[in-house]
């Protein structure tokens, strides 16, 4: 596949990966030993953060001055990695998980260098029982080699490292959230601030990285922040693994230059949609992101600031596609029905205003609507945006909100009174 | 750690300055300029914010998102606007998202013309709701627990009762469950809510969702008053006001004051109002008739019976006072013994407390104040169970460890519910606190304490966590007076740390009784005056009861206090009331007033005008909020009018004449008066005339305690201590009975094993041919070789058997357990029984 650029993914599909034999004869923990080794904490985390790399869990905030918020000095210090993936249309950590877990582990030892963390966790989500358990394997490994325990290749420095199966909320993908279930409570955001960095698992100095954030990091320990910074764009260094999904011929995980044409995703690497159908739309960066129109969305850069400047994110980096013959409506009932499932129901807007949604959606496609019921759809996600305590309520607001602007004839073709005039039209 | 200093900080809320400590919270700080910020799910007294409701939200100069006013900190010259058009579109939204699955049934609802909810619907909502679909249902109203109801559909999900459960009391019962939408409030294992804090959440609610069985449906907000007084259930002396209908209190609710509650009230003291209106009531003087019943008399005929029972026992009488007895009325009665009828003879416990070490105990040093837990580097918890002995303390412990980081250290002969949070719990044999404490004062360095026994090693590692930094408080349970030694050895321990040196951390007693600093204070222990003041040394409460049934003492005047029930040996009490002349003053029939000659009426805590002496010193007001029920006349008159009978004028016609009187005879109370103590009443030792106060030296008594016995029996060292809910209080509130408990056995696994004894199983414990029934508890945190059983029970009372330390039990199977459970009478049959009573009511 010439238009990818395989860094994560180099070796994805090479068989017995998972083993560390395998993943040493390739070269991997050489970053590791050099980390520990040839280089201190401060120059791997300057590396890091030098790099740019920036979060691959939907925040997209640069994964080196996170790091560089920890406090110093001796206590202390976790590091979780979030692999809750739940969000709808994202399915790359597993294929890194599931294929390459070394990498990951790699990189999560490399980043407690970086941030001193002692204590490391990975918070995967329970469904991902496979994967799970390919992760224990591979984490019982990596002590038996040393790379983990109470003293690190040699270094007198501690990294221990447990996976922890979440019990299947999307809202514990959340940080504060999975904070709060990996300490056995019930998984609700925190309020914030204090920030994880800061007073995080167990009240104390925490980094949350994302699968894909983490598996990043031997790359840029071997290669050198430069050489990360040859690929993507200036605010979006490096690749990306996209997880293509929807009305889509070849679906799956691409590994990209952030910054490529999205439409490169989407036709080229992923086959586009089935012959002789259209990109009506689509989710750029997941379920939670506003959906652009295939006019707009298809010639933007797949980066970071292309995304926001388009009044959408790049999130997860998960694109959902749908062509002509889905419904809007239907997907927005859909997605508002994912989000009402999922809401925590800590905070008011939230809770009250994804099952407002799914109610009045629910009357629109059932043809019971009034043409007041758009305008209060439409304000009900104005009346959650930037309202909630976590970006949950906004994730199903935004990408409702700008369904209801962009798709609106469709939403009107659904009242009441059009369902009549259809009715009375077939009699 | 000491108490942090906040600097003033100005800001600008809505174009006014306003000034306020730093670290304040918005919300609060808003309130400085006038400007009120709602709020749902924000109540500091829970801890953190959790910022859940949203309601809050407000704008700040400089952040592009609205924040939380709730949970964001002032800082110097924020800008904040709380009016602006985005604001009250925010604050519309939340209101209008509130209301779409509130059932809005205000009519029938008991919030209603209370609730935060309707108040703030109207302040600052939209007016209107364009929500047409079905609301969320629940079924409605389920028992919670047997005194509180729950309407889900009416709770909006603001967290505060869980979070009082979870963090609050620690009882961690309640949960939310489910999610979103469907979240709901509950149990985690779906059985009754029961601990004994669980009424607070009443209080919490800001809707109706929670509300007391025991007010659903009595009044509205405009029928009632509200007016304040103190509990005196216990030495936690919380503050509360009643609610009350038509000259009846219908509720009690906290009354937030932090240097004593903290704004919590427990259970005993919330539910309690019942017994004030109760037909049980004794409201009119009685004289025991020659057929030994008892009958009404008029005052005067009581009173001159009483009168002339006292002269004729002259300096042979003798008084115990207890319960809620004020300040004053413990004044008096200690004038009216020591003037009226030249008798030393009174005491206020059954520790035998120490005249000479409990004038060493209250200097102004020594002594630490509630508030001072909250910045308490370590917490020693020495023989007191403050869950049961004093509720609200454990409560303010659990939240020193929670929210300050305080090392808890728990030493006691019985297990704590404090252990579980310790950093250290240690456990010594009945008796054996002289030796524990002498341990650790050795391990503190203190002169003439030398160790090497048994307890050497658990007194190292607590006096190591007792320097873990400057301020250490020491929680101790005035029972260990009961042990020669142990309180001298407390002393020693308190200056090897350093704390009578500063101000600050220090000692706090747990006394037996609610008043019973106060009542020590006034005059009320053997060997003390007024001020504590030495004077001549008469008989402490044991001393009492041996002198009335060897014919030393002829006459005892009670008042609010039922030996019987609560002092060591019950039946030697019994025995002693039954050959002696008896004055009781009491609410109710009492195991004592079975005994006494004449009866005499007790105000409540709800009727009384008074004063008392909280735990740390604070001086704090009962006030009169209901009239006296039938004949009853203010205990204060009554003493007055006796003395009077008995030839002594005194021309102190009302309480507060009698105030003034005292607090000029105790020279530490000087100068304060009803203004000074007002509505968060006062330390005395925070007062010039306290402050300068040193106790006099000499006066030293002997410790009155019990001897040990003659016989050291091979059974089991017997263990008591006193239960929460083991009083007379439970029994007199039909909602709190279904708390009344039975006698438990408790011994540790290891004696179980070789007595061959089960959970649940029936035994009889006997000493010396006196035995209570009772059922094995097996407990893991116990020492081996002792068996606990409750005092102050009305059947089966652990007080029975005690007959000075070291006694040891005999212990006979009566009954498996299967039996019980086959009776109905197991654990799962307890609570079925109480879900049946709360769904019968
Ligand atoms: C509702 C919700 C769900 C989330 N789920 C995930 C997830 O499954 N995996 C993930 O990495 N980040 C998820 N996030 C983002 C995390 O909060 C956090 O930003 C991220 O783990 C940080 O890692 P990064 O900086 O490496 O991206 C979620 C956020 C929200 C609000
Ligand atoms: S936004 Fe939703 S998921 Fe997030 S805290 Fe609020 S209710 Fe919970
Ligand atoms: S029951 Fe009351 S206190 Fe508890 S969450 Fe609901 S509204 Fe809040
Ligand atoms: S803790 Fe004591 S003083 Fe407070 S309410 Fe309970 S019984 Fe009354
Ligand atoms: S009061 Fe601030 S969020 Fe509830």
């Amino acid at each position: 596949m010439a238009a990818e650029t395989r860094i994560l993914f180099r070796n994805i599909d090479e068989p017995g990966l998972a083993s560390i034999r395998t993943y040493r004869r390739l070269g991997g923990y050489e970053a590791v030993k050099k980390a520990y080794q040839e280089m201190e904490p401060e120059q791997v985390l300057h590396e890091l953060e030098e790099s740019g790399l920036r979060g691959r869990g939907g925040a997209g905030f640069s994964m080196g001055k996170k790091a560089s918020f920890l406090p110093r000095g001796d206590m202390d210090k976790y590091l979780c990695c979030n692999a809750d993936e739940s969000e709808p249309g994202a399915f790359k950590d597993r294929e890194l998980m599931q294929k390459n877990p070394h990498q990951l582990i790699e990189g999560i030892i490399i980043a407690a260098r970086a941030a001193g963390a002692n204590r490391c966790f990975i918070f995967i989500r329970g469904e991902y029982d496979l994967q799970g358990d390919i992760l224990d394997a591979a984490v019982e490994e990596a002590y038996g080699a040393g790379y983990l325990g109470t003293d690190v290749l040699g270094t007198g420095q501690q990294v221990k490292l447990v996976v922890h199966r979440g019990a299947g909320a999307y809202i514990c993908g959340e940080e504060t959230a999975l904070l709060d279930s990996l300490e056995g409570k019930r998984g609700n955001p925190r309020l914030k601030p204090p920030f994880p960095a800061v007073q995080g698992l167990y009240g104390g100095p925490t980094l949350i990285n994302n699968v894909e954030t983490l598996s990043n990091a031997p790359h840029i320990i071997s290669s050198g922040a430069e050489w990360f910074k040859s690929f993507g764009t200036e605010q979006s260094p490096g690749t990306k693994v996209v997880s293509v999904s929807g009305d889509v011929q070849r679906p799956g995980n691409y590994e990209v230059e952030l910054g490529v044409p999205t439409k490169l995703l989407i036709n080229d690497l992923a086959g586009g949609p089935p012959k002789g159908h259209k990109v009506k739309g689509f989710f750029p960066g997941g379920s939670s992101s506003p959906v652009l129109t295939g006019d707009e969305g298809m010639k933007l850069p797949y980066s970071f600031e292309a995304m926001q400047e388009a009044g959408s994110m790049l999130g997860s980096g998960s694109i959902i596609v749908f062509d002509e013959t889905t419904s809007v409506v239907d997907l927005a009932l859909r997605t508002a029905r994912f989000y009402h499932h999922e809401s925590c129901g800590k905070c008011t807007p939230c809770r009250e205003g994804t099952n407002w949604t799914v109610k009045m959606l629910e009357r629109l496609t059932r043809g019971e609507a009034t043409p007041m019921d758009i305008e209060v759809i439409a304000s009900v996600q104005e009346n959650i945006i930037g309202h909630c305590l976590c970006v949950l309520g906004d994730s199903m607001a935004m990408p409702i909100g700008a369904m209801v602007k962009k798709y609106r004839s469709e939403f009107d073709d659904k009242l009441i009174s059009q369902s009549y005039s259809a009715a009375a039209k077939a009699a | 750690m000491s108490q942090p200093i906040r600097n003033a900080v100005t800001l600008n809320i809505d174009g006014r300055e306003v000034t306020a400590p730093e670290g304040t919270m918005l919300v609060d700080a808003a309130k400085h300029g006038d400007i009120e910020i709602p709020v749902f799910c924000y109540e500091p007294k829970l801890g953190e914010p959790v910022g859940a409701c949203r309601m809050c939200l407000v704008e700040i100069e400089g952040i592009p998102k609205l924040q939380t006013a709730c949970s964001t900190p002032i800082r110097d010259g924020m800008t904040v606007y709380t009016q602006t058009d985005r604001v009250k579109g925010a604050q519309n939204a939340v209101v209008e998202f509130l209301l779409i699955n509130h059932p809005l049934d205000c009519p029938v609802c008991d919030k209603g013309g209370e609730c935060p909810l309707q108040d703030i619907a109207m302040g600052w909502g939209p007016g209107k709701s364009r929500f047409t679909d079905p609301k969320r249902h629940f079924q409605k109203p389920l028992p919670l627990s047997p005194l509180v109801a729950i309407d889900r559909e009416r709770c909006i999900l603001c967290y505060r009762c869980v979070r009082f459960s979870q963090e609050i009391s620690e009882d961690e019962q309640l949960v939310l469950h489910e999610r979103g939408d469907r979240s709901f409030v509950g149990t985690f294992d779906d059985r009754p809510y029961i601990a004994p804090f669980h009424g607070n959440i009443t209080e919490l609610c800001p809707v109706g969702a929670l509300t007391s069985y025991t007010y659903r449906f009595r009044a509205r907000p405009w029928d009632i008053e509200d007016a304040g007084s103190v509990c005196t259930l216990c030495p936690s002396q919380c503050n509360v006001k009643f609610t009350v209908r038509d000259e009846r209190a219908l509720r009690v609710l906290a009354r937030d004051n932090e240097d004593v509650d903290d704004g919590w009230l427990c259970d005993k003291g919330r539910y309690s109002f019942q017994m004030l209106a109760s037909e049980e009531r004794i409201t009119e003087p009685m004289v025991r008739a020659g057929d030994g019943t008892l009958a009404p008399v008029s005052w005067e005929e009581a009173i001159s019976k009483v009168a002339a029972g006292l002269r004729d026992a002259g300096t042979a009488s003798a008084v115990l006072a207890g319960g809620g007895t004020s300040n004053e009325e413990g004044w008096l009665l200690q004038r009216l013994l020591r003037e009226g009828l030249s008798s030393p003879n009174i005491d206020s416990s059954a520790s035998g407390a120490r005249a000479d070490l409990v004038r060493e105990l209250s200097s102004p040093a020594l002594g630490s104040r509630m508030r001072e837990l909250d910045y308490a580097d370590a917490i020693l918890v020495l023989d007191t169970e403050p869950l049961n002995e004093m509720p609200i303390l454990d409560l303010r412990i659990r939240k020193a460890v929670r929210r300050t980081g305080a090392q808890l250290l728990v030493a006691s002969e019985h297990p704590s519910s404090l252990d579980g949070g310790a950093a250290e719990a240690v456990r010594f044999a009945p008796g054996e606190a002289a030796e524990l404490i002498g341990a650790l004062a050795a391990a503190l360095g203190a002169p003439g304490y030398e160790d090497d026994g048994p307890h050497a090693e658990k007194a190292k590692a607590i006096a190591e966590l007792l320097r873990t930094g400057p301020d250490p408080v020491i929680v101790w349970g005035e029972r260990l007076f009961r042990t020669p030694g142990a309180v001298e050895a407390l002393l020693a321990c308190a200056k090897a740390l350093g704390i009578d040196k500063r101000l600050g951390p220090g000692l706090l007693e747990v006394p037996e009784s609610a008043n019973g600093r106060g009542l020590r204070e006034v005059g009320c222990l053997p060997g003390a005056g007024p001020g504590l003041a030495p004077t001549q040394t008469g008989a402490a409460a044991s001393g009492i009861r041996d002198g009335m049934v060897n014919g030393e003492i002829k006459a005892l005047l009670l008042s609010e206090a039922d030996p019987v029930r609560t002092h060591p040996g019950s039946e030697a009490w019994r025995k002693a009331l039954a050959s002696t002349f008896v004055v009781s003053i009491a609410m109710f029939d009492d195991p004592s007033t079975a005994y006494a000659n004449v009866v005499l009426p007790a105000e409540s805590h709800a009727e009384k005008e008074g004063t008392v002496t909280h735990p740390d010193g604070r001086l704090q007001r009962v006030r009169p909020n209901v009239p006296r029920p039938g004949q009853i006349r203010p205990t204060c008159q009554v003493l007055t009018d006796l003395a009077a009978t008995l030839g002594q004028t005194w021309d102190l016609p009302d309480q507060p004449a009698v105030l003034a009187a005292m607090t000029d005879d105790v020279d530490f109370y000087a100068g304060i008066s009803d203004e000074t103590i007002g509505g968060q009443g006062v330390r005395w030792q925070e007062l010039a005339s306290g402050r300068s106060w040193g106790p006099a030296v000499g006066g030293r008594t002997d410790n009155q305690g019990d001897p040990p016995p003659a016989s050291a029996g091979s059974g089991l060292l017997l263990g008591t201590y006193r239960d929460l809910w083991a009083s007379e209080v439970t029994e007199r509130n039909p909602a709190l009975r279904f708390l009344k408990r039975g006698q438990m056995l408790e011994i540790a696994p290891k004696d179980a094993e070789t007595m061959g004894l089960e959970n649940g199983d029936g035994v009889r414990v006997s000493v010396n041919g006196t035995s209570v029934e009772a059922r094995v508890a097996i407990r893991t945190r116990m020492e081996a070789g002792v068996g606990f059983l409750a005092e102050g029970l009305a059947e089966n009372n652990g007080n029975a058997l005690v007959n000075g330390a070291g006694t040891r039990i005999e212990v006979e199977k009566t009954a498996p357990a299967a039996e019980f459970e086959a009776a109905g009478m197991g654990q799962k049959a307890t609570v079925l029984s109480l879900e049946g009573e709360a769904a019968a009511r």
